[in-house]
């Protein structure tokens, strides 16, 4: 009964948040001073180098309001909105790629960057936890503060000098990886297969370095508070080894608010994911909000914003419903 | 027998060096449940991790030891550099707060084989466990529950469960019952004297209850200012203390059809830090004279089996001046 509610609870939590941030993806653009089709025709005409006529203007912006959807009052556009984005994922046509629909583009690149970003953040976020237990369950030996100043080296440095410095060590000086991905989106073959491997390595090991230091520290924290509890102490009195003690233990009991963080972490994935895709051309949804910006192309724009929201809100999601797993006392209440 | 010889105990703190327990010695013999008591901060637990063999930063074991009267599995008699290797086997502990000393997150049954090493045939030991709980009045499937799921009464039966599983020889309890309501404390007492009056095991037990004590205690040991103060059989203790501060603690305890309210223990312990002179007590004694104020009295028999560290054992009034 006690996880049923629990579970309702998040499922609820889960639909609200989808709502208002698909809500505010609505509003937000149209509180903006100036109006995207107007944008949008002053971009036609200095492309074809010429002044349209006013009828030709009149008509193109007729075509786009009714494209994307200004007509009519405030109330019947927002239903609308809200009718196409939630029960078809539909944005209307790129601008930059017309008339290519922007729910094709993102469920193109969408792959890539979850594909990049869950692997990245599982990984660094294990082998942080693994690091920062072994530095806190032995924080008063030598090899655990070397283990421990890792983290604290890591950590303060910015994810563009971290990555980089990887590109020109491992991509220019040393010339192991790609300095910038070749894979462009296509069938999956295991020759298509090894070429994403390749080319993702350097983008994955600089995320995995990037959110490693946080993890170090926070996991050794943790460690170390959660080694003082009574539990800990009796266990220990019982004669228990050091290896039950440091898993069954401390880490289990320390990896709670962890998993936690990891539900956080994965929802700033897609600021990860900007900045990567950028330095390395890597097809994603990153790059594609990049295009998107620079080409003024507002539907895109809109399509890859609710689809980060939709993404990070479902991370959440997930590890809210898994956490019952790591802790009895909301499974068992 | 467990001999306890001259045991000095201290701490180090940033401040510096502290004895907290400060030349203990004792011979308890075996089978009999030991009671310890004197007010907070006297060393009683001090001394409960010296004789569990509890000791690592940042406390140590500054002068004697522990001589446990039995030999391990090699023949040698067990010491204190020695105990560790026979906790939960020989030796066992109950803690005080049952809730907080369990794994919230793993089943108890883990809990009650996880410490038994590598090579265990489990399904076979947890089926040992569950008859031997069912003797405590628990139901066999406690041990499946969560901590949380069980009662804190339930749980520290548990923990006594798991205590007593393998009969050791002495079995420690630091303020056992003091996070439960008095009827299931009691309950808890009364088992731990069952058990203990069938395997025939050794029990120390702290408690700042003086009733229970007289309850359920074969010997008392009174501790003050990290020394013992008296020891004995707790029937003679109780009838006719000898050190002036047992009688205070007596004094405190309520009685059925008291009227009056219990004369409290007035004053404080002396820092352990002071340079302490002469009788540790005399600043709150009623019978202290100047020779009390400079002689540190002697831990000694006056009575058979009866000892106590005091110049008038057993004076009820003050006596005459100029003693000396
Ligand atoms: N970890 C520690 N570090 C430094 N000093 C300590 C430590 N633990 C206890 N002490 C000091 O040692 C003295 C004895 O403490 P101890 O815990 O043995 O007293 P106690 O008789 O068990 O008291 P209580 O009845 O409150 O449990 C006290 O003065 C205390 O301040
Ligand atoms: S030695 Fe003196 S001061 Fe100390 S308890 Fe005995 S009578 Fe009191
Ligand atoms: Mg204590």
């Amino acid at each position: 009964m006690g996880l049923l509610h629990y579970v309702g609870q998040r499922l609820i939590t889960y639909v609200l948040v989808l709502f208002i941030g698909i809500s505010i993806t609505f509003f937000l653009p149209r509180l903006m001073p100036n109006d995207p089709i107007d944008g949008y025709i002053a971009q036609i005409q200095s492309r074809a180098g010429q002044t349209l006529s006013p009828e030709a203007a009149a008509e193109i912006r007729a075509t786009l309001s009714e494209l994307y959807g200004l007509e009519g009052s405030l109330f019947t556009q927002y239903l609308n909105y809200m009718r196409r984005v939630v029960f078809g994922f539909d944005f209307g046509p790129s601008f930059s790629a017309f008339p290519r629909p922007v729910s094709e583009l993102i469920a193109l690149a969408l792959p890539w960057t979850l594909g990049l970003l869950t692997t990245t953040t599982v990984i660094s976020w294990l082998l942080g936890n693994l690091i920062g237990l072994l530095a806190g369950y032995y924080h008063n030996r030598r090899l655990a503060t070397g283990l421990e100043v890792l983290g604290v080296l890591i950590y303060p440095i910015p994810y563009y000098i971290l990555a980089l410095t990887l590109i020109l060590l491992l991509a220019y000086t040393w010339k192991i990886f790609p300095i910038s991905t070749t894979i462009r989106p296509a069938p999956l073959s295991l020759a298509q297969l090894g070429s994403i491997l390749y080319n993702s390595a350097l983008p994955a090991l600089t995320l995995v370095i990037a959110g490693f230091g946080w993890n170090i520290l926070s996991m050794k924290a943790l460690a170390v508070s959660t080694k003082e509890e009574p539990y800990v102490s009796f266990a220990r009195l019982k004669g228990t080894s050091d290896g039950t003690r440091m898993f069954r233990y401390v880490f289990r009991n320390a990896l709670l608010p962890q998993v936690t963080a990891l539900a956080l972490s994965l929802g700033t994935i897609f600021n990860g994911a900007l900045l990567t895709e950028m330095l390395f051309s890597y097809p994603g949804l990153g790059l594609l909000m990049r295009t998107a910006v620079g080409n003024g192309d507002y539907n895109m724009l809109y399509g890859t914003i609710t689809m980060t929201i939709v993404a990070v809100a479902t991370a959440a999601l997930v590890i809210d419903l898994i956490y019952p797993l790591f802790d009895p006392r909301i499974r068992y209440r | 027998m467990i001999k306890l010889n001259n045991i000095v105990a201290t701490y180090t703190t940033r401040r510096g060096q502290v004895n907290a327990v400060d030349g203990v010695s004792l011979e308890i013999p075996r089978g009999i449940i030991l009671g310890i008591a004197g007010e907070s901060g006297c060393g009683k637990s001090t001394l409960m991790k010296v004789i569990y063999g509890d000791i690592g930063y940042p406390l140590a074991l500054s002068n004697g030891g522990v001589e446990y009267g039995f030999a391990d599995e090699k023949g040698h008699p067990v010491t204190s550099a020695t105990i560790r290797k026979q906790w939960f086997r020989r030796i066992s502990y109950i803690p005080q707060s049952s809730m907080s000393s369990m794994n919230p997150v793993v089943r108890i049954r883990e809990q009650f084989v996880d410490f038994q090493g590598p090579g265990l045939n489990k399904a076979k030991v947890l089926e040992e466990v569950r008859a031997y709980i069912r003797q405590l009045d628990l139901p066999a499937e406690a041990i499946d529950a969560y901590p949380h799921q069980l009662s804190g009464g339930m749980r520290q039966r548990v923990m006594v469960a798991m205590a007593t599983f393998f009969q050791p020889d002495l079995i420690l309890a630091d303020e056992p019952t003091t996070a439960l309501d008095v009827v299931v404390q009691k309950g808890i007492l009364l088992l731990l004297m069952e058990l203990q009056a069938k395997m025939r095991n050794t029990i120390i037990f702290v408690s700042h209850d003086m009733g229970v004590h007289y309850q359920i205690t074969h010997k008392m040991l009174i501790m003050y200012a990290a020394r013992a103060v008296e020891y004995g059989d707790s029937e003679a203790i109780f009838k006719a203390p000898l050190h002036p501060y047992t009688r205070m603690l007596i004094r405190s305890l309520p009685t059925i059809g008291d009227t009056q309210l219990r004369e409290g223990v007035s004053g404080r312990p002396p820092s352990l830090w002071e340079n302490l002179q002469g009788c540790r007590f005399a600043a709150r004694c009623p019978l202290a004279t100047e020779l009390c104020r400079t002689r540190d009295p002697a831990f000694i028999e006056h009575r058979p089996g009866q000892f106590a560290a005091c110049h008038y054992p057993g004076e009820q009034s003050i006596p005459l001046e100029a003693a000396a």
